[in-house]
């Protein structure tokens, strides 16, 4: 008996130990080492400011309690109530116009007969790639009441007393806000239109529905997750927009959350433990909102591609087509080619008084804002461009390197932390920039890195990494591992396949996300202006502190800069990345 | 043009095209009340245009098509009706089943289109659902379903609101074969209890031949034969429907002469010293010298060891084992006769070697001399 048991007891114990053994693998160790850098970069931020907003600063600024002060502030204080309320009404504004333009213009190209809409589909595109804050700078300049060129064209063809519009107010902000993200509504909605099954859509004609109840009762309800997932997004995205609000509404007496945290953030009032605190109210509205998209709503996504390769229904309009033709080349026009004009316009002339002066047109403001060795160069815009070129060069590299190890992790194997890297890399995307550049601020403000671009760079990858890092992922669930597996089979180590068979197979999704990562950064500006010191300013720091400090022209210029350095880089993504890569 | 009062569907002279493609060419029937039609044919020759063209869902260049006593598109006359205008059901290769809603809001949909009342709709609905035998799922969401089940709630909602005619485009080919069977069997069974005119779109002639009342074959766009399952197998127009229908080998040779229903065929296609002649049925209209085909069923070939003593053979022809197949119940193999292959069912367990010497015989009335 005793034997037995002692034997038993042997046994256990040498289980336990070959358990042990087996979870101090390689890959378990590798996944969680990185997993806890990723926890560090992103977790410890996050903390930071939550407890950040705990401290309340004395009026004389010198010490901090603890308490509640910050939140109590928030409700008592002459503007952040109304600001909370400007960024409610601006966010269910511009998601309902965006919403609206989205669909519509996806449900037009992708299933009537509206003509040339292949050729038109990219231009829809192109506002998710530009800076909504330069379409903000470029509206104001077309839609000021004394000096925009919309009112003054109005003025002198038309004969037209007054203005027209006016677009430095709330409605300027969600016009532009809107029509800036409809496309990522658009991008939600178009997959699902275009790859639906049509015998979905035939079997209730053939069942006796006309057009217009297939419509409400089966077309839409399907698309219904890629609708309301759009929405959210852009409602969280606008929520936290900085640029937009600050260009057009806050000088006007609307500020918004975003404007309120940067004036605490930097300036002579600054306070960081109430920027904190607001940063923790806007970074809540959107986590639970994103939470709720990623919960319930993505998971109810219905699957309506059958495989077949089908063409989706497509319906004649019949002279209707010209009526949504002409809608597509509304959006264009107001959304890509009169900004892109109008920064032009503005950008040629010394000072802008809302007329075009074919006698002063010089380029003058593209020396100052461009050519560094000008001794009339402004270096806060000069600088703009070396460091976002390093910013975007960098990050996007080290971004795409991260996720790519991270998305290999989730995917290929199933080491220690795997579920916690996965819940690392939805964790950013529920936080606006501007409270996560909060976060860092607080964070890192005592070390060496601050003032320096490697804090930009942290703040920026950290934000974005999870954009890359689901390109990846998407493309690896799409890849058979048994493609991986049989490398193995055939004699090649690990590391070999990764290099053979793996990362080959990605590249394209690599290059696609790398790019679309590049474009975020050159024109990132919300965490850029909590982050930035002098000699660090980006290309959009650069356009804020020209539109803050110098004039429209100036501006402009540099805005231009941005642009075409931007569109460059989107005409490179759609080369790589082919039509339908940003859907998945 | 027939007066006949029973004509549920019939499609007269229809052409529909593709760009330059002729998808159907020429299409002409008459379907009775009550009748199961089957669009028979390899994939792309137009079998499912037609059907398409039924529904609404395709518009036609030319022709006619009448549903009962409306004609429902005819473009000379610049007449088309919607879909959803012409009373018909219609069941999907892809099921098509709705996920966004229960397999009872699914069924009742054509009733709650056309208004009735919600006591019908409720009594009808789950009528409908226990003939498919889904009654007790009617709560339950169309994703939560099996592939069989989808079927079953697809063809539920397209019979629910007793339309006149319903079409099938293909609605087993997504099923696992045992499945496919079963579901079979299910239509067949429920067509004929409701008595619902039903036209059937598929490339599997075994589902053709067991299910329908009528098969037309199609091919390139073009109906090569409209007949009776046992008609179409036995008698088979042209070569196409005798290769399309069955396993058949096709020898071909030149027509020698005819003696009444019997003509000579030498097959030998001017290899070895003296031809090969084989006595066949058919060839009406070809002369002498033509090319014609000889369609040889595997079951109506007997398989010799030995020469075998007397002659009431019919043809009798030598020839050398190629190989065979072990297929469970029986054997398929292949003989080589001169230049052809001759495929024979053995379902006595002869022990064949690969070149041994075996010689077949078949009677001449289960030949079938198709000229080309």
């Amino acid at each position: 008996m005793t034997t037995e048991t002692y034997s038993s007891n042997a046994v256990e114990r040498s289980r336990l130990n070959n358990r042990l053994r087996a979870m101090v693998t390689q890959e378990n160790l590798i996944t969680l080492v990185v997993a806890l850098i990723v926890a560090g970069a992103v977790i410890v931020p996050l903390v930071v400011l939550f407890v950040s907003s705990f401290k309340v600063l004395d009026p004389a600024g010198w010490d901090t309690t603890w308490g509640f002060g910050n939140y109590v502030t928030m409700f008592t204080d002459r503007i952040i109530p109304k600001a909370f309320v400007n960024t409610l009404i601006i966010s269910s504004g511009s998601t309902i116009l965006a919403t609206f333009l989205g669909v519509s213009l996806a449900w037009i190209n992708a299933r009537t007969n509206c003509p040339g809409r292949s050729y038109l589909e990219p231009y829809n595109l192109i506002p998710f790639f530009l800076s909504p804050f330069v379409g903000a700078i470029a509206w104001h300049n077309l839609g000021e009441p004394q000096t925009g060129l919309l009112n003054n064209l109005a003025r002198e063809v038309f004969g037209i007393e007054g203005a027209i519009i006016n677009v430095d107010n709330i409605w300027g902000v969600i016009w532009v806000t809107g029509i800036f993200f409809a496309p990522l509504v658009y991008l939600f909605v178009v997959g699902s239109l275009r790859r639906m099954d049509p015998s979905l859509e035939d079997s209730a004609r053939t069942t006796g529905a006309g057009l217009f109840r297939t419509t409400m009762t089966v077309t839409l309800p399907l698309v219904m997750p890629g609708i309301l997932s759009g929405a959210i997004i852009v409602f969280v995205t606008s929520a936290g927009e900085f640029g937009v609000p600050f260009k057009l509404s806050a000088p006007y007496g609307w500020e918004t959350l975003t404007t309120q945290i940067f004036s605490k953030a930097v300036g002579d009032d600054a306070n960081h433990h109430m920027g904190a605190a607001m940063s923790m109210a806007l970074g809540i509205i959107t986590v639970f909102l994103i939470w709720v998209q990623q919960r319930y709503i993505a998971p109810r996504s219905f699957t309506t591609v059958t495989g077949k390769g089908f063409r989706p229904n497509v319906l004649d309009l019949g002279p209707w087509r010209w009526v949504a033709f002409g809608y597509n080349i509304f959006f264009i026009m107001v959304a890509v080619v009169l900004p892109i004009v109008c920064l032009i316009i503005v950008s040629l002339h010394p000072v802008w008084t809302g007329k075009i002066v074919l006698a002063d047109i010089t380029t003058i403001n593209y020396v100052k804002t461009l050519m560094w060795w000008h001794p009339e160069a402004i270096s806060a815009a000069t600088n703009g461009i070396g460091n976002s070129l390093i910013l975007a060069f960098g990050g996007a590299s080290i971004s795409m390197v991260l996720a790519l190890v991270i998305s290999y992790m989730i995917h290929r194997t199933k080491g220690f932390g795997v579920r916690m890297l996965d819940f690392l890399s939805m964790v950013p995307i529920g936080f606006p920039g501007i409270v996560l550049a909060m976060g860092v601020l607080v964070t890192y403000i005592q070390t060496p890195i601050y003032a320096t671009l490697w804090i930009l760079m942290l703040a920026y990858i950290t934000r974005f990494f999870p954009y890359g890092q689901r390109n990846i992922s998407s493309i690896m669930l799409a890849i058979s591992e048994e493609l991986d597996q049989s490398s193995r089979m055939a004699g090649a180590s690990w590391f070999t396949t990764l290099r053979r068979i793996t990362i080959p197979l990605l590249k394209p999704g690599l290059f696609a996300g790398w790019i679309l990562l590049f474009i975020i950064f050159l024109r990132e500006l919300s965490i850029s202006i909590i982050l930035f010191t002098t000699g660090t300013e980006t290309l959009s720091v650069g356009v804020y502190y020209l539109t803050n400090f110098e004039n429209e022209p100036l501006t402009s210029a540099l805005s231009m800069a941005q642009t075409v350095m931007l569109l460059i880089a989107i005409y490179a993504f759609r080369r790589l990345a082919g039509r339908e890569a940003l859907t998945a | 043009m027939s007066t006949n009062n029973n004509v549920m569907v019939s499609i007269d002279h229809l052409y529909k095209s593709y760009g330059p493609e002729m998808a159907v060419k020429d299409f002409n029937i008459e379907i009775e009340q009550g009748e199961f039609v089957t669009l028979l044919g390899p994939s792309g020759c137009g079998k499912t245009t037609t059907l398409r063209c039924v529904a609404g869902l395709e518009r036609p260049e030319a022709g006619e098509i009448r549903i009962g006593e409306t004609t429902v598109v005819a473009p000379e006359k610049e007449i088309f009706l919607y879909p959803e205008h012409r009373n018909i059901g219609m069941v999907f290769q892809s099921y098509a089943v709705w996920p966004h809603m229960t397999v009872f809001d699914n069924v009742a949909y054509g009733l709650r289109v056309r208004r009735a009342s919600s006591n019908e709709i409720k009594t009808k609905t789950m009528q409908t659902l226990e003939l498919v035998g889904l009654d007790h799922l009617a709560d339950r969401f169309a994703t939560k379903l099996s592939g069989g089940q989808r079927q079953r709630v697809a063809l539920a909602r397209a019979i629910c609101y007793q339309p006149e005619v319903i079409l099938f485009d293909e609605p087993l080919s997504n099923l696992d074969a045992k499945l496919r069977e079963q579901m079979r069997d299910e239509i067949v069974r429920l067509q004929k209890e409701v008595g619902i005119t039903s036209i059937f779109v598929t490339h599997d002639q075994s589902e053709a031949l067991v299910m329908s009342d009528r098969v037309v074959v199609m091919d390139k766009a073009v109906i090569q034969q409209v007949g009776d399952p046992q008609e179409i197998y036995a008698n088979p127009a042209n070569s196409f429907v005798a290769n399309f229908i069955g396993v058949t080998s096709l020898l071909e040779g030149k027509l020698d002469g005819r003696d009444g229903d019997i003509c000579s065929v030498d097959v030998s296609m001017g290899q070895g010293a003296e031809p090969l002649r084989l006595r066949a049925i058919g060839a009406e209209g070809a002369t002498p010298g033509d090319t014609v085909n000889v369609s040889l069923r595997p079951e109506d070939v007997t398989l010799h060891l030995e020469r075998p003593q007397g002659t009431d053979h019919g043809n009798l022809i030598e020839g050398n084992v190629i190989d065979t197949i072990y297929l469970g119940s029986f054997l398929e193999g292949r003989v080589r006769v001169g230049p052809h292959e001759i495929g024979i069912q053995i379902d006595h367990f002869e022990n064949l070697v690969r070149d041994q010497t075996v010689y077949l015989s078949f009677q001449p009335e289960h030949s079938l001399c198709l000229a080309n």
